[in-house]
């Protein structure tokens, strides 16, 4: 039963999100604020649906719903999009949700493709260790998809701003930078939170703290990345472009943690 | 710093090797897996044991290096910067311009954005600060670093780490130590749909039957004894494997799917379980399988050798044996056993506090900037002008207080 409702609000949610980046891409012809207007309105919409579903399937399994491939793939479309919205009703700018929102939309594609049976959990991952450092992780991924949301933005900016229309839904090129700078300490903070709460789980559970396996091995160059790109920021002044450039392959980095070791790469966490 | 930022380069490229080459396989899987040339190189660098290989020590040693030169180069300006670097002396030597004024005393005001130590340095003056802790964030961040790398090299030089396994009843020392365990129970806690849901091993330790002390272990709940931790591991099954001669018992002994045998009465003759099945079945192919985990049909797979001779490899069922000459080979009672990881890492503790250092910095470095603001009274006009500094938060400290300043009561100019 809990499994049926979940599944009409999941459908419900990807269809308002659909919906609303549609309505960016719309946005993006027309520059009609109004269009931009009413995708923000769905996208908060479909985080509501989004949100709903999340916590019917956890009373339904009566656990935290982040423990197999859909449900983090679910609980991190969750997250970027919770990230998205606080920064888009902070900063209050509309050419985000152009970038930010295709971002979601794949995200909770991934999520729609993958298995959606409820399954008990392995004994390993039976630990309160197990909901705080998924919840970290998908503020992290969040905050990173936002940041690179941000910039690409920016790096469109000379581009779209051709057309004159742009002008008033983009903000300055610093103002970008600052925010994506923003979105980056936020995620860099919580990139760290998640990989000291794995590191306790891991030595609750398999007796070593770090073992290099490969996501593990994944989040340590992906904080490398992040680590480099404040350290060239602050001290070498890399603003602007090259910051932004960053920011992008970081998340690439952050995507490929996520989706490719678990395809790709044997390991640990690929029961997941 | 460049020099730093390459090491992260470069360490980040040697951990992307280190997770795309599998690590710790034979040399022979490489030339199996890879051209020869490609095959060559990841032996010669040691791309096959990436994270043991003596430059990626170097590597973490230089990056250490590089993070305590930086730390003590930038010491004496921090504790300078904490000392004197937060006065109304400072910030009067500054250029700052004032950024709006007030009709009078601004003290509470400051206090309504978080400045809660509110001075009066001269008179016609009040100063006051906030975060002052904040420029540490960097400096302590790296001192994190520092110390859960050193935490974790050290770990890695001083662990202890073995494995016992075995069946309820059984005693087995632990290799390496005087200590011995005795597995006195073990449970597979199944739910209702037959997935596992816990492991419980409850375990004895004595160091040479002078001390003994008892624990459970249970996945993701160690037991701490005589300083080593005890991790519930793994399970597998193994059986009783008995060799008979003329009806009586010649030999005696639990096996482990996965184990060799030395079949003590005749020389040179081993059996080896290599894996057993509680549910027997074959597949389309005839290859042999387990149809669940519940132990209905067991059935094991042997090997008998010879010196390095095979003699025979074949499923035995239940009732089944093998025959030797006169000497009657079976295997019987399946039962699983438990694995249990014993480990002391000394340095666990330095690791992570290393990792709770690195959390609070960067709490600071972003989240606690500095800043300073202070008010002077013009005598002339009878204002107070307000003064701000804050090297990473100055925007934003200039927009919280004119709101600030416009909902009070205060009579504001703005600049
Ligand atoms: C993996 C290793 C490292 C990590 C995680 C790290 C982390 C950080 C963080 C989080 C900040 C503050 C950034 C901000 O506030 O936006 C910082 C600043 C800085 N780091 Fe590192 N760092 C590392 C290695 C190094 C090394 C090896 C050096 C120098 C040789 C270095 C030099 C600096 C400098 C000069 C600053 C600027 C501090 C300031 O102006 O307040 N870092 N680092």
């Amino acid at each position: 039963m809990f499994l049926t409702i979940e599944n009409y609000l999941f459908t419900a949610a990807m269809a308002v999100y659909l919906g609303g980046t549609a309505l960016f891409f719309l946005f993006a012809v027309t520059k009609k604020e109004r269009h931009a207007r009413i995708a923000g309105v769905l996208i908060t919409v479909g985080f509501v649906f989004h949100t709903l579903a999340l916590v019917v399937r956890g009373i339904g399994a009566g656990r935290l719903p982040m423990a197999n491939q859909y449900e983090f793939a679910t609980s991190f479309a969750w997250g970027i999009c919770l990230c998205f919205l606080v920064f888009y009703y902070r900063y209050r700018f509309y050419a985000l949700g152009v970038f930010a929102a295709p971002i979601l939309f794949l995200v909770i594609g991934y999520a729609a493709m993958q298995s959606r049976e409820v399954r008990e959990l392995m004994p390993a991952l039976r630990s309160s260790w197990l909901g705080i450092h998924v919840s970290a992780a998908i503020i992290a991924y969040g905050a990173f998809g936002v940041s690179c949301a941000v910039s690409m933005v920016f790096l469109c900016r000379a581009r779209l701003l051709k057309n004159k229309a742009w002008e008033s839904y983009i903000p300055e090129e610093e103002a970008l930078d600052r925010i994506s700078y923003r979105a980056v300490s936020l995620g860099f903070l919580f990139l760290t939170f998640v990989m000291i709460t794995g590191a306790i789980w891991a030595e609750r559970a398999w007796g070593s703290y770090w073992s290099w396996d490969p996501k593990e091995t994944w989040s340590l160059i992906t904080w490398f990345i992040y680590a480099a790109y404040l350290h060239l920021r602050m001290n070498r002044g890399w603003r602007g472009k090259r910051a932004a450039v960053f920011a992008v392959v970081g998340f690439a980095c952050v995507l490929f943690t996520y989706v490719g070791v678990n395809t790709l790469l044997p390991g640990l966490h690929s029961y997941a | 710093m460049r020099f730093a930022m390459v090491l992260l380069v470069i360490l980040a490229s040697a951990c992307l090797a280190g997770s795309l080459i599998p690590q710790g396989e034979t040399a022979a899987v490489y030339s199996g897996s890879y051209p020869k040339p490609a095959a060559g190189l990841i032996l010669a660098l040691g791309l096959d044991d990436v994270f043991h290989a003596w430059w990626f020590a170097v590597l973490a040693i230089l990056l250490c290096l590089s993070l305590i030169l930086c730390n003590l180069i930038r010491l004496p300006a921090l504790i300078r910067r904490t000392k004197d670097g937060f006065s109304y002396r400072a910030c009067a030597s500054s250029a700052a311009e004032p950024i709006l004024e007030l009709g009078e005393k601004p003290s509470a005001l400051f206090r309504s954005l978080g400045f809660f130590r509110v001075e009066a340095p001269e008179e016609n003056v009040v100063y006051a600060a906030r975060n002052r802790l904040g420029i540490w964030g960097a400096w302590l961040c790296h001192l994190g670093m520092l110390v859960l790398i050193l935490g974790f090299g050290l770990g890695q030089l001083t662990q202890f780490d073995a494995s016992v396994y075995g069946i309820p009843g059984q005693t087995k020392p632990i290799p390496g130590t005087d200590y011995a365990v005795t597995i006195e129970d073990f449970e597979i806690l199944l739910r209702p749909d037959e997935t596992v849901d816990q492991y419980t091993t409850t375990l004895t330790v004595s160091d040479g039957g002078v001390r003994t002390a008892g624990g459970i272990t249970q996945v993701n709940h160690p037991c701490k004894l005589f300083g080593m931790k005890f991790y519930q591991n793994s399970t597998g099954w193994g059986a009783d494997f008995t060799v008979e001669k003329d009806g009586s018992v010649l030999q005696q002994e639990f096996l482990c799917a996965g184990e060799l045998a030395h079949v003590k009465p005749v020389e040179g003759l081993t059996v080896f379980l290599r894996a057993f099945y509680p549910d027997y079945a074959e597949d389309d192919s005839g290859m042999p399988m387990t149809k669940s985990s519940a132990l209905s049909n067991p059935a094991y797979l042997y090997m008998l050798y010879y010196g390095e001779e095979l003699l025979g490899m074949n499923v035995l069922t239940a009732g089944q044996v093998i025959t030797v000459d006169d000497y009657t080979i079976s295997f019987h009672d399946p039962q699983p056993y438990t694995l249990i990881q014993v480990k002391r890492d000394p340095f666990e503790g330095t690791a992570a506090l290393g990792g709770g250092i690195i959390l609070a910095a960067l709490l600071l470095a972003f989240y606690c900037p500095p800043m300073e603001v202070w008010a002077v009274r013009d005598p002339d006009r009878g204002v107070w002008q307000v003064f701000i500094r804050s090297r990473k938060a100055e925007d934003r400290l200039h927009r919280d207080l004119l709101r600030a300043a416009e909902r009070s009561e205060y009579n504001v100019s703005d600049h």
